[in-house]
């Protein structure tokens, strides 16, 4: 019952404001005047200006996604008469595919694509994105994100995306199983020393050797998000996936330790992990049959719901593990997908959407799509987000939040270059054969490495040092949160 | 020896109705565990040991799916995410027109085939690869062209590829019913004047009319499943029944399998519907031509 | 009998024979009346995909070059010419091999399980019985049920906790946890299974018309010769069969090679490589990487192949086909 009072006096905000905005906007209908008010009015005023009779849009968004978004949305339907009439619901994991299939007909059916801003490099270059700086000014908007995530929308110097979820991978731990005195005891007569949180990959494994088989592991392993475990090993052995001339670079060391960390959880994953993606573990996160996990920032609002988690309070949140492969402690999350809106070039429409999709991430209303408590796939990303007595602040809890924050300040990108979608599934093709067959790691690393050459020949090594020269300056700077 | 023949084939009806039974079960368990968890509530979707029967039937999945008694309707959500009712909308249009213009090509085509061979038997053959040959080959050029002529997500350009791929059926088999029509009431209704179109319509497909039946209803299963074409060649238009269910893979938190049985069992009735109506006809007309009577 | 034009009877030559002109034109004029929509359609429809196809397959296309105008002629320009490179990627594929490799092995595993199930239940049905009609409804069902609806309904049955399991575990009384679908070595199997299940009602019908046309007398013949019921099924039964069984393992082998939904519904082609069979495979390529010049080379590979077999096949259903009319004499076509 608590939860559901923020919520209404929240929804009355909202009206009150969007009723002040649209008073505002004919009030201060003066061109090239800075328009008084908050940057939502600003918006508004501009979307009005050019589509004075509204506008009806198509999309495609995931329906996880779409329901924390219909507040804003709505508000901004009531201020402008622009509004999203048609969606296509596909998995966030499969819009990219779909998104390079708008690329390749060219057509202006859609207005958006909801997804993860790593495509940006292939859409961009691909011709179907539009740049939305030019609309940003005439708003008078900014990105206002922590960490380099306002980075992760350019190409080239443009912006093409609006963040909505802001995805850093951090660390989940049942911190009552940790506590227990047995399990403790247990652990220590076994292995000489007290069980504490780990600090490295290997660390975590023994922690989850101990509760295996009653708790299994909650990194994914299947052939659709699975990547992100891949990129922090390779990152925090110290390495990365490209040379600065554009040729593959994991058919080494630091690539193999990444294979065979990624195989090594097969011993305390379930079964079945082969197959799960998300909309399987996450119930089993929040079911309580997982011990420990990395896993995107937004399940800790949904574990924090006594609504919809058995283990609302059991869990800790934190840095996550890192490796010493390269001779010293470095510890690598990754943000991907950073989902945000695209706006398609080939659509009529687009100066809406651009407007539609800046409204969803100014401070307050953001904070509105990342702080909802029921749908929970909008992670944070606005500074204002982080500010204390925010919505988010609360539905993550101050635990969470702090685990955060240790884990946005050395997390980095997926592959940032063009061709994200071809070298992302030959990678997982070639994971995936060696952790449900007999592949070896080298193996893995030898027919990524063909395949990626392969792929790189076609993409242009020109176009790709260039990226990779981007790519590089994404990543963190310390070697563990301060 | 009489009673060891009366003994013998007691013993072949008991052996026949043993594997018939056998294989009964496994042909029906899966549509039985499709339509049981069609009934189930969520709890008892993933329950172990498994529900076969369950006791606690519930409409809720069905109400959810077509009647858009959102489950979710306790927020702000307006829009329905899953449209079936347009998606059967879609196929029931699709599938009609597509089938009808096959079987009416296809069976004038057939008349003259059987008839004044307009094509030779080997042609007739090659007829064949416009079926045989996988769709994936050529999907991929057809979706530039059907951009560069406006095509994409309509009607007209998904039902000119079923038409197409499903005409060598079409021949095929309205030609074996064809064949078998006596040719002395055509020649009787040429003398009297009638001319070949009046002769093929008023004489000849009403003498058939049975077997094309079958060949429509043959049709219509082929183009009612169709998936490939539909996946890569719609977006919002022309969602068909088949690409509405695809989006339950991984579109929402948790496996929702009653929801999704109930999207499936809406697919599968028309079709089994169909089936049971024409199982007759359907032995006649797999057979191509290649059983005599 | 005789009504038919008087094209037998010399005595009236000119008459007739502008009646047998007349005739004749008609026919022409049908024929083409009739042949030329086909012929545009496929002109309009068909001939631009092949040519495109063979265009990508020698112009390697790029869509990160494609830009940003949106015209039919973008596509030509984001395309360059490479040759028999693509070829000669595509020759030494060891994954497309292993594919083709896949489905040649899924095709005709699926065919002969189809076909032995189908005639096998056929064998037990096709004289009436108590009960026929009731066991023939239910064994029709499988053949309506969409592929789609089949990998999903597969999934809920074949998961691990799943109601297949629970049998298992009921009928050996200890706790089976088979995977069927993420096993590397279990789920081209299982997938083959559900292809067979979907099926078999394909080759059961067709032989069910086989048998149930079958003349009664050599049966006779050879029963008064003393033959054993054996001998009558192999060495009479069986040959006339022949053409019918051809045409159940060939329509079922080249409709297999094209299986797409129930593959990559259920497992996309993994785990791993598991069930990338040849259209996953060139959906991956076409429609996961966007190289269309690399799926179209693959196409023509697979075109190639599957006319190569059609033709085969074609081979073999004509010669049936003429032995059955020499057999039945059946009567002359005019033309």
């Amino acid at each position: 019952m608590s939860e559901k009072n923020p919520k209404i006096s929240r929804r009355k905000a909202l009206k009150a404001g969007a009723t002040a905005a649209a008073v505002g906007a004919v009030g201060t209908a003066v061109p090239g005047k800075a328009i008084a008010g908050s940057e939502e009015d600003a918006i508004i005023a501009a979307a009005k200006k050019a589509y004075p009779k509204g506008q009806d849009l198509t999309g495609i968004m995931w329906s996880n996604y779409q329901r924390a978004v219909q507040p804003v949305r709505q508000e901004f339907a009531a201020a402008t008469g622009i509004d999203i009439k048609k969606m296509q619901d596909i998995s966030v994991f499969d819009i990219p595919a779909r998104a390079m299939a708008e690329a390749l007909s060219k057509s202006g059916e859609f207005d958006f694509f909801h997804m993860d801003s790593n495509m940006i490099p292939s859409l961009a270059s691909a011709g179907l994105l539009e740049p939305l700086d030019a609309y940003m000014k005439k708003a008078n908007f900014k990105l206002n994100a922590v960490g380099d995530f306002a980075k992760l929308m350019t190409y080239k110097g443009k912006t093409y995306g609006i963040p909505t979820d802001g995805n850093v991978m951090v660390q989940f731990m049942r911190k009552d199983l940790m506590e227990d005195p047995e399990e403790r005891k247990a652990f220590a007569d076994k292995h000489g020393k007290e069980m504490a949180w780990p600090e490295t990959w290997e660390d975590e494994l023994e922690l989850y050797k101990h509760f295996y088989p009653r708790y299994h592991s909650g990194n994914l392993r299947d052939r659709g998000s699975s990547m992100a475990w891949w990129y922090m090993y390779l990152y925090s052995a110290g390495g990365f996936p490209f040379t600065d001339d554009g040729d593959p670079n994991i058919d080494n060391d630091a690539g193999e330790y990444a294979v065979e960390t990624y195989l090594k959880y097969k011993e305390v994953s379930h079964a079945e992990a082969p197959g799960w993606g998300t909309p399987q573990m996450i119930p089993r996160i929040v079911g309580g049959n997982v011990f420990a996990c990395q896993y995107w920032d937004g399940i800790i609002a949904l574990a924090e719901n006594p609504n919809k988690s058995k283990t609302t309070g059991k869990w800790a949140y934190g840095q996550i593990p890192g490796s010493r492969h390269s001779g010293k402690l470095l510890k690598r999350s990754v943000s991907t997908p950073v989902v945000s809106l695209l706006v398609n070039k080939h659509s009529p429409r687009k100066e809406a959407m651009a407007y539609l999709a800046m409204y969803t991430a100014t401070g307050k209303n953001s904070d509105i799509v990342t702080g909802d408590r029921v749908n929970t796939f909008h992670d944070p990303w606005h500074v204002d987000a982080f500010k204390d007595g925010s919505l988010s602040q609360t539905a993550y809890t101050p635990n969470g939040v702090q685990g955060i924050n240790d884990c946005l300040q050395v997390t980095c990108p997926a592959l940032f270059v063009t061709g994200l979608l071809e070298f992302e599934t030959e990678l997982k093709r070639n994971l995936s054969e060696a952790y449900t067959g007999g592949k070896s790691a080298k193996a893995v690393n030898k027919d990524t490495t063909d395949a990626w050459a392969r792929a790189a020949r076609r993409i242009g090594k020109r176009r790709l040092r260039e990226e990779i020269a981007t790519y590089k300056s994404l990543m963190p700077t310390r070697d563990v949160p301060a | 020896m009489a009673m060891t023949k009366s003994q013998r084939q007691l013993n072949f009806s008991i052996f026949r109705y043993l594997v018939l039974t056998f294989w009964l079960f496994i042909v029906a368990f899966p549509i039985f565990w499709m339509v049981g968890t069609s009934f189930k509530p969520d709890i008892e979707w993933f329950a172990w040991p498994p529900v076969y029967i369950t006791e606690n039937g519930t409409l809720q999945n069905y109400l959810v799916v077509w009647a858009d008694a959102s489950e979710y309707s306790e927020s702000v959500h307006t829009q329905s995410l899953q449209r079936p009712w347009e998606a059967l909308g879609n196929s029931t249009l699709i599938s009609l027109i597509s089938t009808t213009l096959a079987v009416l090509f296809g069976s004038v085509l057939a008349y003259g085939v059987s008839r004044y061979q307009i094509l030779s038997e080997g042609r007739m053959f090659q007829l064949l690869m416009l079926r045989m040959v996988p769709p994936i080959v050529l999907i991929a050029p057809i979706s530039i062209w059907y951009r560069a002529l406006d095509l994409l997500d309509s009607v007209p350009g998904l039902v000119m590829l079923y038409f197409i791929t499903t005409l060598p059926y079409a021949v095929w088999m309205s030609k074996s019913f064809i064949d078998e029509v006596p040719r002395e009431m055509e020649q009787a209704a040429e003398i009297l004047g009638a001319s070949k179109w009046q002769t093929i319509w008023e004489v000849v497909l009403p003498l058939v009319r049975s077997g094309l039946v079958a060949t429509f209803l043959f049709i219509l299963i082929l183009t009612w499943s169709e998936y490939l074409m539909a996946l890569l060649l719609s977006k919002t238009n022309v969602v068909t029944l088949p690409i509405e269910l695809s989006k339950y893979q991984g579109s929402t938190e948790g496996r929702v399998y009653g929801r999704q049985a109930a999207l499936s069992v809406g697919i599968t009735l028309p079709l089994i519907l169909v089936g049971i109506i024409i199982r007759k006809h359907l032995v006649r007309g797999f057979s191509f031509g290649m059983v005599r009577r | 009998m005789s009504t038919t034009d008087a094209s037998g009877i010399p005595a009236s030559a000119s008459p007739g024979n502008k009646r047998q002109v007349t005739r004749e034109q008609g026919i022409r004029r049908f024929k083409w009346t009739v042949l030329t929509p086909l012929i545009l359609l496929m002109a309009f429809l068909l001939l631009p995909a092949f040519l495109l196809q063979g265009y990508f397959s020698f112009f390697a296309f790029s869509i990160f070059d494609a830009g940003d105008s949106s015209g039919f002629s973008s596509y030509f320009k984001a395309s360059e010419w490479v040759g028999l490179d693509l070829w000669k990627d595509a020759f030494s594929d060891t994954k497309f091999f292993n594919a083709i490799l896949r489905s040649l092995l899924f095709s005709a595993g699926t065919t002969v399980c189809c076909f032995v199930l189908g005639f096998g239940l056929a064998l037990l049905m096709y004289r009436p019985f108590r009960g026929q009609g009731f066991y023939y409804v239910f064994f029709i069902l499988p053949m309506l049920t969409v592929p789609i609806v089949i990998a999903y309904t597969g999934e809920m049955i074949l998961y691990q906790n799943g109601p297949l399991n629970d049998i298992l575990s009921r009928i050996t009384g200890q706790r089976v946890m088979f995977q069927f679908l993420y096993a590397k070595e279990v789920a081209l199997t299982t997938i083959m299974f559900l292809e067979t299940w979907n099926w078999t009602p394909f080759s059961f019908i067709i032989m069910m018309a086989g048998l149930a046309s079958l003349p009664k007398e050599p049966q006779e013949a050879a029963q008064i010769l003393g033959a054993s019921k054996l001998r009558i099924f192999w060495e009479v039964q069986v040959p006339l069969l022949r053409p019918v069984i051809l045409l159940a393992l060939i329509l079922r082998f080249l409709e297999a090679m094209a299986e797409f939904p129930k593959t990559w519904g259920l497992l996309q082609g993994g785990p791993g490589s598991a069930t990338e069979t040849i259209p996953i495979y060139i959906f991956l390529n076409a429609w996961q990487y966007f190289d269309i010049s690399y799926g179209a080379v693959l196409s023509y590979i697979v075109m190639f192949l599957m006319i190569f077999i059609i033709m085969g096949a074609i081979w073999l259903l004509r010669r049936e086909k003429k032995n059955l009319d020499d057999m039945y004499q059946a009567p002359n076509q005019e033309g």
